[in-house]
């Protein structure tokens, strides 16, 4: 035996070496490395203002995330969020101004919101349609039927409720919004499901591998179902509170809003292939994202060019991953 | 009225009486095939009992109607007396039957132990799952078997054969009336084989039924009770092991006797040297390996699991990099990590694991069988078809390859069936060298007989043969000459007359 040789070999991989091999551990460094940078060149970055408004901000993106990640990770995807953000500000809207409470408005869009995940899953899950033709079918015939309902006018919230309205505004110890409050809860729970509930490891076997799943007694079916379920109970959360931010139902709300949350989902190293990720991965893409694309905008750089530099980090990133992950099968 | 593996004499007793497990009148049809035909195939408790036949004569759809991953078309499922509908994985595991699938079914991105447990996680307070237990019962489990995994390592990072091991653990980590192994030990050593066996016999004393499909006669005899064969989806005979010889069981599974398993029809090897390695070293690996094979000759390669024979097999096809030495294949240089070039110079690889490295499972069998002499069929940018499948029916009929047409998408053969797709096409491309790590790996005793003929047949056309084996007869019968491989290193070359299992095994102790 030769164990000199053996032994250069097996050397342990240096301690940056194996920090990057956790993904998470990587996208924090790119996370404090923008934040670092924006707070040397821009003006106003590093405040506990703006770090807070930004916070803010993230809020939905996170919020909606976790749906979108979990739907990834189960092997499908939901591109139809964007819509159900404005789709779902209709019943908020009209049942509070109805009723005057934000209890049965809040129950209204989330029954509306869990129709859709149902719909999206059913379609999916149970008639074996593609998830990506099915959620963006329902994305363009929500979109439409917003178009049609509403006339392409803004309902504003009469009712006018202190509690809606904090949504918005409200900041907890006057620091953090609620809008963060709340999406920073919920990605804590999900992150436990996936991570310590037995239904969690479900939704990463399913992806990973539906045909190892079903032999091992899961009913892949029903898990894809629910998946699409929670996703859209999740973007049903963001659209009130988008709702509450701008007063009304907005029949442009959540435009583009998937393709964000996607993005960050993926830089956020969350395979399309499916079983592979985390949310806290997806949570520190969607702060990347919204941190950069804030520092920018302090730097006086026009949207456009966010735009075109959102685009490069995310194919770099996955590249990057790619690179990372065929090095880890082939070496 | 099951049994746990880790924690015996926890549940009630096993009724000795009645049959664990009764399949009756089980018809099974896929499009233009009748896989199984009104067999019956009962279980007792406490019994071993093997499941033999051809490759393609049903044993695997036969399980997979147990397990539920098929619906039967036509007969009754019986447990312990009492009738029961199957209708998925999920019914069949309730009932207490686990199966260890020919094919690995693992989560390749879970750790060892949280596939062992994917059937069902141990959960504590609140329903969290209980991953301390997880982790402290999979390490109890492979300690109890004796196998040697880590239960943390991520397990599409292991080699195949601790995956297989990862199987079996699975398979004893709940309540069992009924453990069925398709091919547990295809990719095993002798010494994991010996462990496994324990295990069994173990189960079997519990009470468990035991379902053992195997190719490898010598095993079976070795542990079965009783022995049931298939052929053509039909059932043959259900004898205890002690009323069958070697010929009367190849005899009922074949239908024809077989009497020279190794005949030499090829002449001695010429003088030409086909391949020439010298001093290769790998990262990981091979440590300054030297070696040359001639033309018509087959040079095995023994080695104990571990020992680099898979990596000497990838290296000199130019598939993995090297870090030193020297590769020639027919007088001209092979451009180290570069197949390319390597397929180029007639050398090519058949590898041992066929899912992840050969075969297209939704490609048809033709398409899988002339991938790699498209070159051959085209004929000014366009593909002959006609003369395609000319040239793989030939194929198909030369190793008997079961398939209902050239068009039959290959995920769909039985697993032999697919190993006989794979090494048509490298016998189709013309090569110069041909590397063939394990070749017979879970293949029936006829198509063994069959490629045996064939190696020596390629042999005897002038083809180096670099045969990569953990078989021994295999190695002793058709080698010229015996390369034996230890930790990386060549630990000996010897001619056919002086090798003798003794001085081989002592060589690949090292
Ligand atoms: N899903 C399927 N679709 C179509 N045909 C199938 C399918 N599964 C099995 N078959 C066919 O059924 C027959 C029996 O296959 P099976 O896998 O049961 O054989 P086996 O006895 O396990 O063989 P082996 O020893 O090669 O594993 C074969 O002819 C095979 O091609
Ligand atoms: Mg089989």
């Amino acid at each position: 035996m030769s164990l000199a040789s053996t032994a250069s070999v097996k050397a342990p991989p240096s301690l940056l070496a194996r920090l990057f091999a956790r993904q998470e551990l990587a996208l924090l460094v790119c996370l404090i490395l923008v934040i670092v940078f924006f707070s040397v060149t821009a003006e106003n970055f590093f405040s506990m203002r703006n770090m807070t408004n930004v916070l803010g901000q993230a809020s939905l993106a996170l919020t909606a995330g976790i749906g979108c990640a979990i739907v990834f990770i189960s092997g499908e995807v939901d591109i139809s969020i964007g819509s159900l953000l404005a789709t779902i500000a209709l019943p908020l809207i009209i049942i509070m101004n109805d009723t005057n409470s934000l209890l049965l408005g809040v129950s209204g869009a989330l029954l509306f919101g869990l129709i859709i995940g149902a719909v999206n899953g059913y379609l999916t899950a149970y008639a074996g349609i593609n998830s990506l033709i099915v959620t963006l079918g329902t994305m363009f015939i929500m979109r439409g039927g917003v178009y049609l309902y509403t006339g392409q006018r803004a309902i504003p919230d009469d009712a006018s409720l202190d509690s809606f309205i904090a949504l918005s505004d409200g900041r907890l110890f006057n620091i953090i919004p609620y809008s963060a409050v709340i999406a920073i809860v919920l990605l804590a729970a999900f992150a436990y499901m996936m991570r310590h509930r037995p239904f969690g490891r479900q939704i990463y076997a399913v992806g990973g591998n539906p045909e190892v799943a079903r032999l091992a007694g899961y009913d892949v079916r029903r898990v894809k179902f629910i998946c699409f379920i929670i996703s859209s109970l999740l973007a049903t959360v963001a659209g009130i509170i988008l709702a509450a931010r701008v007063g009304s139902a907005q029949h442009t709300a959540g435009l583009n809003f998937e393709f964000q949350v996607v993005a960050a989902t993926v830089l956020g190293g969350v395979s399309l292939a499916g079983g592979i990720g985390s949310l806290s991965g997806m949570a520190l893409g969607v702060l990347i994202l919204q941190f950069l694309s804030n520092g920018l905008r302090g730097l006086g750089l026009p949207t456009e060019w966010q735009l075109v530099i959102t685009g490069m980090i995310i194919i770099a990133a996955v590249a990057f991953d790619e690179a990372k992950r065929r090095r880890a099968i082939g070496g | 009225m099951s049994v746990d593996f880790l924690h015996p004499g926890e549940g009630a007793a096993i009724d000795t009486n009645v049959p664990a497990l009764e399949l009756r009148g089980i018809d099974k049809r896929f499009p233009g095939v009748v896989a199984l035909d009104n067999v019956d195939f009962t279980l007792e408790p406490g019994k071993i009992h093997a499941l033999m036949g051809e490759n393609g004569a049903g044993k695997s759809t036969l399980i997979k109607i147990m397990a539920g991953v098929y619906g039967k078309d036509a007969g009754t499922i019986r447990m312990c007396g009492r009738e029961v509908d199957i209708k998925s994985p999920r019914d069949s595991l309730k009932e207490g039957i686990k199966v260890v699938f020919q094919e690995i079914a693992l989560i390749s991105e879970f750790t060892v132990a949280e596939n062992i447990f994917l059937e069902g996680y141990p959960t504590g307070k609140g329903g969290s799952i209980d991953w301390k237990k997880i982790r402290a019962d999979s390490a109890a489990l492979f300690d109890r078997i004796g196998f040697n995994v880590d239960p943390a390592a991520r397990t599409g990072s292991l080699p195949v054969s601790q995956q297989q091991m990862v199987e079996i653990a699975r398979a004893l980590a709940h309540e069992a009336r009924v453990v069925v192994m398709d091919e547990p030990t295809s990719s095993l050593t002798p010494n994991e084989v010996s462990l496994l066996f324990t295990v069994i016999r173990r189960l079997a004393a519990l009470g468990i039924a035991v379902v053992y499909v195997s190719h490898k006669l010598d095993e079976v005899f070795e542990i079965a009770d009783m022995v049931t064969v298939l052929r053509d989806g039909r059932h043959i005979s259900t004898k205890p092991i002690g009323e069958h010889t070697n010929d009367t069981l190849i005899h009922d599974m074949i239908g024809r006797r077989i009497d020279n398993l190794f005949p030499r029809k090829r002449g001695e090897p010429g003088s030409k040297v086909a391949l020439f390695v010298e001093k290769l070293s790998t990262a990981r690996k091979l440590n300054d390996v030297s070696f040359e094979a001639r033309a018509g000759e087959v040079l095995g390669f023994f080695g104990l699991m571990g020992a680099g024979r898979t990596e000497l097999a990838k290296a000199i096809v130019g598939y993995d990099p090297i870090t030193s030495g020297m590769i020639v294949v027919d007088g001209s240089r092979l451009v180290p990590h570069d197949t390319r070039t390597g397929v180029k110079l007639g050398i090519g690889l058949l590898t041992e694991d066929r899912k992840s490295e050969g075969l297209m499972g939704e490609l048809p069998v033709y398409q899988n069988a002339s991938l790699a002499s498209l070159g051959a069929f085209a004929r000014m940018g366009f593909i002959d078809k006609a003369k395609e499948h000319r040239a793989v029916q030939d194929y198909v009929d030369r190793f008997r390859i079961k398939t209902p047409s050239l068009f039959q998408q290959v995920k769909n053969l039985s697993g032999g069936n697919q190993q006989k797709v794979l090494i048509s096409r490298w016998l189709m491309r013309g090569l110069k060298v041909i590397v063939v790590d394990e070749p017979t790996r879970g293949i029936d005793v006829g198509a063994k007989s069959e490629i045996f003929a064939l190696i020596d047949r390629l042999a005897g056309e002038g083809l180096a043969v670099v045969m990569m084996t953990s078989e021994m007869p295999e190695l002793l019968g058709l080698s010229d000459r015996v390369a034996v491989m230890c930790e990386g290193r060549l630990t000996a070359i010897m001619s056919r007359e002086e090798a003798t299992q003794e001085k081989i095994l002592n060589a690949a102790i090292g």
